[in-house]
């Protein structure tokens, strides 16, 4: 066999190979490394060595860690009221923008789309001048609208924003609709330009009202689009970090400490690695399961 | 069933583009009218002022006597099929058909009779279940009409349905759309680019050009006494041949411009004799070019034969006159014609069916006349 021809014909493996290298190094190594570090009970604080522990720590985790199931808790709780208000608020803005045409339509567009290209970390500390109670904005146009009277009246009082453990999820959520809503909407516009003008029309000689337009043609017709933009956002809710590590840490307490931020904390506070590694794995499954069951959903949906 | 009047319709864009200027025609009950026109001719938006999708800018429009400018399109009790089907993608073909009843609460056991009769009737029983997507393109029309027909609306509109289909199903889907009238003996307007569309399904053309309508005709008055020079050269297949030239007085009067002179039908004497002297335009149907003996001399346009066109029953024959390469004539002649490309070719018109029009204006010459008759010698060729 001539080198030539051998040249030839395995040449295109060279190409990929970059990339293939690259995801090695930075996807797969670090998968099964963390899979490996969660059978160890690898911990700098200890003073000895990692040792092979088996599924002691995933055993730990399921039977005897409150603080877990606590921030499982709490990120299924801020998943699901960002989620609602997202997909909701987004796909009603994507709508009104698709329907209306006005002058400076698309400045406004890209106005409103800047909120989603803001640092979280200074999106993070805005909303925390915003949210003081005592100086902040939103307590001083509540008092200033009247509504706290309201309030004091119904024996609620003064609302402490990210530093009441009742109220810091609903806080942190309003953070992330604020900053992720644009994203829904933006996906959206683009699913509504793809859509062929003829249904509505037809809908309407067809004897159908606006609200019936929406909800019968419309809405089903952007559907398989608002599933694609509700996945991404979903994965991104149940990872949310920037935000919460920023504003709260965690706290008041545990109250706004959702499974990202306490395994971030095990890792490089406790710096229990071993057990890190662990959560990370459950973590790691957790998204993986909520994202194939909405997945195989939105298919079935489909057909 | 019903009558739909529109009068004096006009539509003015934002921005003052006119796209169609003072309408008026009246469509009567189960008439077929087809609104016919090249491209940007207005045809569309006439259609879509009628089912609401478009706002009248101004005029009249009475559908059964009742005037519907400002009742939107649900309350107009018409149906539409659209070009691209428009069908709902999400609904079954059954749903597709039944959304319109069921937006207006009919009971279920109604809306099954209506859509079953309906899918009966386009044989198309089989893909109710189906989505539009497991559907083809002649199916997808199908659905639509019949979106249409379950709907008993007082009117059809129909805006291009055909275009989208193979030439040998939109043939097919043509007699279907024709026999459902019949069979439903309701009131249809038709939108179409294709005069040959238009001259096989339509009691009645409407021939548009530029947002005005040319002439209003059955298929037949439109072929033989086109009102204008575009409508002559608009209907028919092959096209109509124009020549430019002259009226000469005389007995009998004569036409004739560079390389040709006819003397033209005696019937047309009198609406010719006042634009004697002046500029022409000269119409022959291809039907109407004969072949004419090699050795006669006069009343001939000598050519030569560029291209044959042999169809069986007939031949096209493609010539360019002798004078200048660029201007083409055909004629539609006996397959047994016995010409070969690049002969040398004497073609005599047929005087009675030749028509004339102003040379600025366009405007039809002779006013409307009996039938076209044909010369003996045609018949014996």
């Amino acid at each position: 066999m001539r080198t030539g021809s051998w040249n030839d014909r395995n040449a295109y493996w060279l190409f990929p190979s970059a990339a293939v290298f690259v995801i090695l190094l930075m996807m797969v190594f670090p998968l099964i490394y963390t899979i490996y570090n969660s059978f160890t009970d690898w911990s700098l604080t200890s003073g000895y060595g990692a040792s092979w522990i088996g599924f002691r720590n995933y055993i730990e985790i399921f039977t005897n860690d409150e603080r877990f199931w606590g921030s499982v808790w709490r990120t299924f709780y801020f998943t699901v009221l960002a989620m609602i208000f997202e997909v909701v608020l987004g796909v009603l803005i994507a709508v009104l923008f698709d329907a209306k045409d006005f002058r400076g339509k698309r400045v406004v567009r890209s106005i409103f789309l800047m909120a989603m290209m803001a640092t979280p970390v200074a999106i993070a500390m805005v909303w925390m001048l915003i949210f003081e109670p005592t100086a902040g904005i939103l307590n001083y146009m509540i008092r200033a609208t009247g509504m706290q009277s309201i309030l004091d009246a119904v024996g609620i009082g003064k609302i402490l924003w990210i530093t009441d453990g009742a109220t810091v999820i609903p806080s942190l959520v309003l953070v992330d609709i604020w900053e992720w809503t644009p994203l829904i909407s933006l996906i959206v516009i683009a699913g509504l330009a793809t859509l062929s003008r003829e249904p509505y029309e037809s809908a309407m000689v067809d004897g159908a009202n606006s609200f019936q337009i929406f909800f019968r043609i419309t809405l089903p017709m952007i559907a398989p689009t608002i599933g694609v933009a509700a996945l991404l956002r979903l994965v991104d809710c149940l990872k949310t970090f920037d935000i919460i590590y920023t504003m709260t840490m965690g706290g008041p307490g545990y109250s706004s400490e959702t499974l990202n931020i306490y395994t971030y904390q095990t890792s490089f506070q406790y710096f229990n690695f071993g057990y890190a590694s662990a959560l990370l794995v459950v973590f790691f499954a957790l998204v993986l399961g909520v994202s194939l069951i909405v997945t195989y959903l939105r298919r079935g949906l489909e057909n | 069933m019903a009558r739909v009047e529109l009068k004096n319709i006009e539509k003015v864009y934002e921005g003052g583009v006119k796209a169609v200027h003072g309408a008026n025609v009246t469509i009567e009950d189960q008439e077929f009218v087809v609104f016919v026109g090249p491209s940007g001719c207005g045809k569309s938006t006439t259609l879509r002022m009628v089912a609401g999708l478009e706002d009248i800018s101004s005029g009249d429009l009475y559908i059964d006597g009742e005037r519907v400018n400002d009742l939107p399109p649900k309350d107009r009790n018409i149906a539409m099929v659209f070009q691209n089907y428009a069908l709902y993608p999400h609904m079954t073909v059954y749903e597709n058909m039944a959304f319109g009843l069921r937006i207006r609460k009919l009971p279920d056991a109604e809306i099954d009779s209506r859509v079953r009769a309906a899918a009966k009737i386009l044989s198309i029983e089989m893909l109710l279940d189906r989505k539009p997507k497991a559907l083809s393109g002649g199916q997808r029309q199908r659905v639509a009409v019949g979106r249409a027909i379950v709907r008993n609306p007082k009117v059809f509109l129909f805006d291009e349905p055909l275009s989208n289909l193979d030439a040998k199903l939109r043939v097919q889907m043509r007699t279907e759309i024709a026999k459902l009238h019949h069979r439903l003996k309701a009131t249809m307007i038709y939108v179409t680019h294709d005069q040959v569309e238009a001259m096989t399904m339509g009691d009645k053309i409407v021939v548009m050009k530029d947002g005005l309508i040319h002439q209003i005709g059955s298929p037949l008055l439109l072929y033989d006494h086109p009102a204008n020079k575009f409508v002559a050269g608009f209907i028919g297949s092959p096209p109509m041949n124009f020549l430019e030239g002259v009226i000469d007085a005389g007995t009998p009067l004569r036409v004739s411009g560079e390389g040709f002179s006819f003397a033209a039908a005696p019937e047309h004497r009198e609406a010719l004799l006042p634009h004697v002297g002046k500029k022409i335009s000269i119409g022959i149907r291809p039907e109407h070019m004969l072949i004419a003996p090699r050795d006669q001399q006069d009343n001939v346009i000598n050519a030569h034969i560029t291209v044959i066109e042999e169809l069986g029953a007939e031949a096209h024959i493609y010539m360019s006159r002798a004078i200048d390469d660029t201007e083409n004539l055909i004629a539609r002649v006996d397959q047994r014609h016995g010409y070969k490309m690049d002969d040398a070719v004497k073609i005599t018109p047929e005087a009675s069916a030749v028509r004339y029009f102003d040379g600025e204006t366009g405007k039809a010459l002779l006013g409307v006349i009996g039938p076209i008759r044909m010369s003996s010698r045609r018949q014996a060729e």
